[in-house]
C-alpha cells in the first residue's frame, strides 16, 4: 500500500505541477494576487508530494519489496543497509527521481526564501520551475517509471551492480545532482526575466546565491565522482575525458561564467543580456549532459540504460527547453536596456576575459564530446576523440585564463587606474617568462611545460593571497590594522580568494601528479620487492576472503622505505556472486598529499601476479583544491549581502538553505 | 478499500492546499519593487564602507554613487507607480474549477493506467515468515537459515536435491558437499553429489563423481543408481569389461520391469554382452524409440545423450517460467548445440536473447555454435 | 586611443582568441581522432602502420594467451574477419572470451598485428560496445530485443555513478 500511495503521489505531483505551470503565470500577467501567491504555495505542496513518493521507493528497497521492479533489478536482500538506501538512484528510474525531488526542492527553497524577490518575477520563476518538473514528471510516469510491480514477486533481488556498491554512490549522485539542476534557478530567473522584459541589476543579486550554491554543489560533485572513479575502478586515472565526464564538466565552466558575469551586471548593470544566455546555456548544458547520458548516444565507457525511447523524450524535452529558451531570449533581448560602460583593463575587462575564456573552452569541450555523433550522423563513420584532444585544445586555451586569475580581483571596476598599469607590467612579466619558457621548451623539449604548469599552479595560489594582501594594504599599514581591515570585508572576497586558492591547488596537484608520477607493471612472485617513489613494496602472496555478497582474493603488500616498514596495504580482486561480476579493489596509501596506488592483475604460470603500482606524488592537491573551491562557494554563500532585500524576513534564509541542502 | 481512502484524502488534501491562496482575501499587490530598492540602498551603504576603508578613491566612488542612484531613482519611481495602481478583486471562477478538477481528474486517469491498487506490499521479512507454497520464497528462507547456521547438516540435505533440480549446480554440489561433512555420507548425498557432478560436466562422469558414487556402492551394494555411474564412468573410460560387469550385476538385482532395465541392457550390448532377454524388456517401457534411434545412430554418445536430454528439457521447462537465468539459458542453448538440435538450439537462443538483449555471451556462443539468430543468415 | 578604437581592439581581441581556439580544434582533430574499424573493415580499408585506430569485435573464443611477463595477446573478430592483438598491461576485470571489446593503438609495420594500448570493456554483465553491437546487429549475428520487462539487466547503471561503471585498461 505505501508503494501504490507513493506512486498516487507522484500522478497527483504531475497535477500540482500543471496548474502551477499555467495559473501564477496568468497571475502575473494580470497583477492577480491570489493568482500569484498559488506559486509558493503549489511548490511547497509539489515538493512534499514527490518526497513522500521519494519516500516509499525508499522504504521498498529498505525492506527487499521485490514486487517492485526496479527494487528487484537492483537491489538483494544481503546487501549492506546503506547500499538499499544509495540504490535507490543507482539506477535510471530512481536517479531520475531522484533528479525530480531535487528540482522540486529547489523550487520550495525560492518558494520560502524568495520573499524579498517581487511577486510577479517570484511567481513566473516558480511557474518555470513547474514547467521543467512537469516534463520531467511526465519523463518518469511514461517512460521510466519506478514502481511498476512484480506479480508474483520474485524471491530474491538481481544485486546492485558491484560498482556502485561504495560510499561513493551514496554521496556521488545528490551532490552532483544538487549542482545540475541547481542551475535550473537560474535558468528559471532568466526565462522569468525575458517574460517579464526587465531586468536589472538586482536581478543579478537575486540570483547570484543560486548560481553560487549549484556550482558549490556541482564543484563537490565532479570532484567527488572523480576521486571515486580514481579508487574504484583500480586503474589509477582521475579524469578520462569520457563524454559522461565532459557532461558534468561543461556546466560547471559555464556555471563559473555565469558566476563571474553575474558580478559585472550586479555591480555596473554590464553584460546583461550575455548573463541571461550564459543562465540559459548552463541549464542547458545541464539538461544536453542528462541527455547524452540516459539517451545511450554516445559511447561511453560509463555504463547506463539506452533505451531510444527514453533518448527520444528527453531530446524532447531538451529541444522544448532550449529552443523555448532561445527563441524568448531572441525575442526579448532586444528590448534589454544596455548597461554601464568600462574600459578594457578594469575588473569588468577581466571578468569579460574570464567568461570569453571559459566559454570557448566549453565549446571546445562540447565539441569534441558531439562531434563523434555529428559525424557518425553525417557520413556514417565512427571516430572516437580522446584524451589527447581535449588536453591539447582545452589545456592550452586554460593557460591563459589561469595566469588572469589572479590579476581579477586586484584590478578596480569600471577602469584600472595606476595599479592597474602595475599589474600590467606584472602582465608582461609573465609574459616573457611564458615565451622564454616556450622558447626552452622548443629547444630541450620536456619537463619545462611541467615547470610552467607549476609555476602556474603557485601563481593562482600566491595570486589569491596576494588580493587579501592588497586589500589588507598591509604594506602601508603595518600588521595588525591590516587584519583589522580584512575582517571587515565582506565574506565575498574572502569566498573569491579562497576558490581562486583552490583553484591553485588543484592546478598544482594536476601538474605534479602527471608530471613526477610513476607507473610499474611487474609480474611479481610471493616475496619479491619493487621501488615505486622511494618506497618499496614486497608481495606476500593472495589470501582468499569472503564478504557479505562477495568472494575475494587479497593481495598482501608490505611497504618500507629505507628498511624500515612504514605500513601494509591489500589490493584484492572480487567476484560478485549474484551477478557474478568481477572487480579490482585497489589498494591506496595516502603519505602526505600524494599517495601509492597498487592493483593486482591476472595470475602468472607459475604462481606469480601481475601487479600495477602507481607512485601519485600530490595527487590528493587535485581533490583537496576543489575542496578548497568549494569551501569558497559555501563562503561568499554566508555572505549578508546575498540576503539584502527581505525587509521583512531576516530569518538567515541562506544559512539555513545550506543546512537543509547539505 | 483503506488505500482508495487514504489516496482520496491525499487528494482533497492537496486540493484544499492550493485552494487556499484563492480563499484568503486579497491583499493588495504588493510594491514591486521594494526589494529592488534594499538592493541598491544596500549597494550605497557598501560604497561607503569601501570609501571610509580606503578602498576606492572619492572620484571613482562619486562615478559609482551617482550610477547606483539613478538606479535607485528608477526603482523608487516605479515602485510608486505601481503602487498606485488600485488592488482589484477578482472572481477566479475557472482558476478554482481547475484547481479542485485537476488533482483528482489527472490523478485518478493517470493512476488507474499506471498503478495497481490491487497489490499489497510485499516486504521480504513478512514474506519470508509466511512463505506458503513458494518453492522460491522457502528456499530463500533455506539459504538464510544456512547463512547464519552453516553446520545444520539437516538443511544442506534438504535444500541440495532441490537445488539439483533447478540447476542450480555449483549450489547443489556445495549443500551436497555440506550435508556429507556434518551428517556423514550416505549412499543418498553421495549418489546426489555424483549425479550433481556429472551434470556439471555435460555428462561425463569425472574423477570425483566416480570417487563419490564408488563409496555410495560401498555402503549400499544394492543401489542401481549408483552402480550405473560407476558403470557409465568405465564405459566412458573405454574399459568395457569392467563396465559390462557393473551393468549386469544391475540386470541381474533388477526385477526384469524395472523401469532402467531397457537403458542398462542397451549398455550390455554396448560393452559387448548379450543382453539376458526378459519379458518385452524394450517395449514395457514408455516412448523408447528416441533413446533406441540415439543409441543406434551413435552408440558411444546414445545413453549421454539421452541423460543430457532428459536434464536439458528440465531446464527448458524451468526456464520457460523463471527466463531471467542467463546462465541458464546459455547453458540450454549450448546442450541443444552438442545434442545436435539445431532448431531447438536456435529456439533457446532466440528466447535467451530475448530475454538477455545485449548479452555477448549469447552471441559469442551462437558463434561459436554456428548458430543462425531468427531467420537472418548469418 | 578614442574610445572607439579600444573598444575594436577588444573586440579584435575576442575575435582572435576565439579563431586560435578554432584552428587548435581542428589542429586537434586532424592528429588524434582515431576512426572505429571492425576487423572486416580491415581487408576494404587501407591503414598505415601507426596509425591510431580504434578495433572493435568480440574476444574470439580460445584465443586470449597470456604471454611473458604482462603482454596478452588475444584474436578479434567480428564473424568475417580476425585480427591477432596484443597489448601490454592489465586488462579490465570484464574482459573475458567471447565477450565484446574495443582496442585502442596501431598496426605494428614489422609484425602486421594490432598493437593496442588501451582495452575497453564495460562493467556489465552483458555488456556490449555500442559500435561492436550497431555493427553485429546491422550483419544479422545479433538482435536486439525490445524493451520489454526483460530488459532488467540494462538498467542497472545511472549517470548518478557519472564515474561510476567503467572499465578500461590504459596502459
Amino acid at each position: 500500500m505505501i508503494i501504490e500511495i507513493g506512486h498516487y503521489a507522484l500522478v497527483l505531483a504531475l497535477a500540482t505541477a500543471l496548474i502551477l505551470s499555467v495559473l501564477p503565470v496568468i497571475g502575473a500577467r494580470r497583477g492577480d494576487a491570489a493568482m500569484m501567491a498559488l506559486a509558493p504555495t503549489g511548490s511547497l505542496v509539489l515538493f512534499a508530494l514527490v518526497t513522500l513518493s521519494f519516500g516509499a521507493l525508499t522504504w521498498a528497497y529498505v525492506v527487499s519489496d521485490f514486487s517492485v521492479a526496479n527494487v528487484w533489478e537492483n537491489s538483494h536482500s544481503l546487501m549492506p543497509l546503506i547500499y538499499k538506501y544509495s540504490g535507490v538512484w543507482g539506477n535510471h528510474e530512481g536517479s531520475m527521481l531522484l533528479w525530480l525531488l531535487i528540482l522540486v526542492f529547489f523550487s520550495a527553497l525560492v518558494a520560502v526564501f524568495g520573499g524579498n524577490l517581487p511577486d510577479t518575477l517570484r511567481a513566473n520563476v516558480l511557474a518555470v520551475q513547474a514547467w521543467i518538473s512537469t516534463a520531467f514528471l511526465l519523463f518518469i510516469l511514461l517512460t521510466s517509471n519506478p514502481f511498476l510491480r512484480l506479480d508474483p514477486a520474485p524471491a530474491e533481488g538481481q544485486d546492485l551492480n558491484p560498482v556502485l556498491q561504495d560510499f561513493g554512490l551514496a554521496v556521488h549522485p545528490p551532490l552532483l545532482y544538487l549542482g545540475y539542476v541547481g542551475f535550473s534557478v537560474c535558468f528559471s530567473f532568466a526565462v522569468a526575466a525575458l517574460i517579464e522584459g526587465r531586468i536589472d541589476a538586482a536581478w543579478a543579486r537575486w540570483v547570484r546565491p543560486w548560481t553560487l550554491a549549484a556550482w558549490t554543489f556541482l564543484t563537490a560533485g565532479i570532484a567527488m565522482g572523480s576521486y571515486w572513479a580514481y579508487y574504484e575502478l583500480g586503474w589509477g586515472g582521475w579524469w578520462f575525458w569520457d563524454p559522461v565526464e565532459n557532461a558534468s564538466f561543461m556546466p560547471w565552466l559555464a556555471g563559473t561564467a555565469l558566476l563571474h558575469s553575474a558580478l559585472v551586471m550586479e555591480k555596473r548593470e554590464a553584460l546583461k543580456i550575455w548573463t541571461v544566455l550564459l543562465a540559459i546555456m548552463t541549464f542547458s548544458l545541464s539538461l544536453l549532459g542528462t541527455f547524452l547520458v540516459r539517451s545511450g548516444v554516445l559511447t561511453s565507457v560509463h555504463s547506463f540504460a539506452t533505451d531510444p525511447t527514453r533518448g527520444i523524450f528527453i531530446l524532447c524535452i531538451l529541444a522544448i527547453f532550449i529552443g523555448g529558451a532561445f527563441v524568448l531570449f531572441a525575442w526579448r533581448a532586444p528590448m534589454l536596456k544596455a548597461g554601464g560602460i568600462f574600459a578594457p583593463i578594469s575588473r569588468e575587462g577581466a571578468l569579460v576575459l574570464n567568461n570569453l575564456i571559459l566559454t570557448v573552452a566549453t565549446a571546445t569541450v562540447l565539441t569534441g564530446t558531439l562531434y563523434p555523433l555529428i559525424l557518425e550522423t553525417l557520413t556514417g563513420e565512427k571516430i572516437s576523440v580522446g584524451a589527447p584532444f581535449f588536453n591539447m585544445t582545452f589545456g592550452l586555451l586554460m593557460l591563459p585564463l589561469l595566469v588572469a586569475v589572479p590579476f581579477g580581483p586586484v584590478l578596480a571596476w569600471k577602469r584600472g587606474d595606476l595599479l592597474g598599469a602595475l599589474q600590467r607590467l606584472w602582465v608582461f612579466a609573465g609574459l616573457s617568462m611564458f615565451a622564454g619558457l616556450a622558447f626552452f621548451y622548443i629547444q630541450n623539449g620536456g619537463p619545462v611545460l611541467a615547470i610552467f604548469g607549476l609555476a602556474l599552479g603557485f601563481w593562482g595560489m600566491i595570486g589569491a593571497l596576494a588580493d587579501l594582501w592588497y586589500r589588507g594594504n598591509f604594506a602601508k599599514v603595518g600588521f595588525s590594522v591590516g587584519v583589522k581591515r580584512l575582517i571587515g570585508l565582506p565574506r565575498s572576497v574572502f569566498g573569491t580568494a579562497i576558490a581562486h586558492f583552490g583553484l591553485g591547488v588543484t592546478v598544482l596537484g594536476i601538474f605534479a601528479a602527471t608530471t613526477f608520477g610513476t607507473e610499474t607493471v611487474v609480474e611479481m612472485k610471493q616475496g619479491a620487492s619493487v621501488d615505486v617513489g622511494g618506497y618499496s613494496l614486497t608481495y606476500d602472496g593472495l589470501r582468499d576472503a569472503v564478504g557479505p555478497n562477495y568472494t575475494e582474493s587479497r593481495g598482501h603488500f608490505a611497504v618500507s622505505r629505507g628498511g624500515v616498514e612504514v605500513a601494509d596495504v591489500w589490493s584484492s580482486k572480487r567476484l560478485y556472486t549474484a551477478r557474478r561480476m568481477p572487480t579490482t579493489e585497489a589498494g591506496i596509501l595516502t603519505f602526505g598529499l600524494s599517495q601509492l596506488y597498487v592493483s593486482l592483475g591476472d595470475a602468472m604460470e607459475g604462481g606469480g601476479m601481475v601487479v600495477r603500482i602507481w607512485w601519485k606524488p600530490f595527487i590528493l592537491c587535485i581533490w583537496g583544491g576543489a575542496l578548497v573551491m568549494m569551501a569558497g562557494g559555501f563562503v561568499s554563500l554566508s555572505d549578508r549581502r546575498l540576503r539584502v532585500g527581505a525587509p521583512s524576513r531576516k530569518a538567515k534564509p541562506v544559512k539555513a538553505r545550506l543546512e537543509a541542502a547539505e | 478499500m483503506v488505500l482508495w481512502i487514504i489516496l482520496a484524502a491525499l487528494t482533497a488534501a492537496v486540493a484544499a492546499i492550493l485552494i487556499l491562496p484563492f480563499a484568503r482575501a486579497t491583499k493588495a499587490a504588493s510594491a514591486d519593487r521594494a526589494g529592488e530598492v534594499a538592493v541598491y540602498r544596500d549597494q550605497l551603504a557598501e560604497l561607503d564602507r569601501d570609501r571610509a576603508q580606503g578602498l576606492i578613491n572619492a572620484e571613482e566612488a562619486e562615478y559609482a554613487r551617482a550610477e547606483i542612484g539613478r538606479r535607485l531613482l528608477a526603482a523608487a519611481g516605479a515602485g510608486e507607480a505601481g503602487e498606485t495602481a488600485a488592488p482589484k478583486t477578482r472572481k477566479h471562477g475557472l482558476a478554482t474549477a481547475a484547481v479542485t478538477l485537476m488533482p483528482p481528474v489527472v490523478g485518478l486517469c493517470l493512476y488507474l493506467a499506471l498503478g495497481n491498487p490491487g497489490l499489497p506490499d510485499q516486504p521480504l521479512e513478512a514474506r519470508l515468515a509466511n512463505p506458503g507454497n513458494n518453492v522460491a520464497l522457502l528456499v530463500a528462507k533455506a539459504e538464510r537459515h544456512l547463512a547464519e547456521n552453516p553446520n545444520d547438516g539437516a538443511g544442506w540435505d534438504l535444500l541440495a536435491p532441490i537445488y539439483f533440480r533447478s540447476m542450480r549446480l555449483g549450489d547443489a554440489e556445495l549443500a551436497y558437499r555440506n550435508a556429507i561433512r556434518i551428517l556423514g555420507p550416505n549412499p543418498v548425498r553421495l549418489a546426489g553429489l555424483g549425479e550433481t557432478l556429472v551434470a556439471s560436466n555435460d555428462g561425463i562422469v569425472t574423477e570425483d563423481a566416480r570417487a563419490a558414487f564408488e563409496q555410495a556402492m560401498k555402503l549400499d551394494p544394492d543401489n542401481p543408481r549408483s552402480r550405473f555411474y560407476v558403470g557409465l564412468g568405465f564405459e566412458q573410460a573405454g574399459r568395457a569389461a569392467e563396465a559390462r560387469a557393473q551393468f549386469e550385476t544391475i540386470a541381474k538385482a533388477s526385477p526384469p520391469d524395472a523401469p532402467w532395465m531397457q537403458l542398462v541392457n542397451q549398455h550390455i550390448a554396448r560393452n559387448g554382452g548379450t543382453v539376458v532377454s526378459g519379458k518385452g524388456t524394450a517395449q514395457a517401457l514408455g516412448n523408447p524409440s528416441q533413446a533406441d534411434m540415439a543409441a543406434a545412430e551413435n552408440m558411444s554418445q546414445g545413453d549421454r545423450q539421452a541423460m543430457v536430454r532428459g536434464m536439458v528439457d528440465s531446464l527448458a521447462e524451468r526456464l520457460k517460467q523463471d527466463p531471467n537465468n542467463l546462465e541458464g539459458w546459455v547453458r540450454l542453448v549450448r546442450s541443444y548445440a552438442v545434442l545436435g538440435d539445431k532448431p531447438k538450439a536456435e529456439e533457446a537462443l532466440k528466447s535467451g536473447l530475448k530475454q538477455f538483449p545485449s548479452s555477448g555471451e549469447l552471441v559469442a556462443l551462437a558463434n561459436e555454435m554456428g548458430l543462425a539468430v531468427e531467420g537472418v543468415a548469418q | 586611443m578614442t574610445r572607439k578604437q579600444k573598444r575594436l581592439a577588444v573586440i579584435a581581441g575576442g575575435m582572435s582568441f576565439i579563431l586560435v581556439a578554432v584552428l587548435l580544434v581542428m589542429f586537434a582533430f586532424s592528429q588524434s581522432v582515431a576512426y572505429f574499424f571492425m576487423p572486416a573493415d580491415l581487408a576494404k580499408a587501407d591503414i598505415k602502420p601507426g596509425t591510431r585506430i580504434r578495433l572493435g569485435g568480440l574476444v574470439a573464443e580460445g584465443s586470449v594467451k597470456r604471454g611473458q611477463g604482462s603482454t596478452v595477446s588475444f584474436t578479434v573478430t567480428d564473424g568475417t574477419g580476425n585480427v591477432p592483438v596484443t597489448y601490454t598491461g592489465i586488462l579490465p576485470d570484464l574482459f573475458r572470451e567471447g565477450q565484446g571489446v574495443v582496442t585502442e593503438g596501431a598496426f605494428d609495420a614489422a609484425s602486421h598485428g594490432f598493437v593496442a594500448d588501451s582495452v575497453l570493456a564495460k562493467h556489465d554483465e552483458n555488456y556490449m560496445p555500442k559500435e561492436v553491437a550497431d555493427r553485429l546487429k546491422k550483419e544479422g549475428v545479433w538482435e536486439d530485443g525490445k524493451g520489454s520487462k526483460g530488459q532488467a539487466n540494462q538498467g542497472q547503471t545511472n549517470q548518478g555513478q557519472n564515474t561510476g561503471a567503467k572499465g578500461t585498461a590504459t596502459r
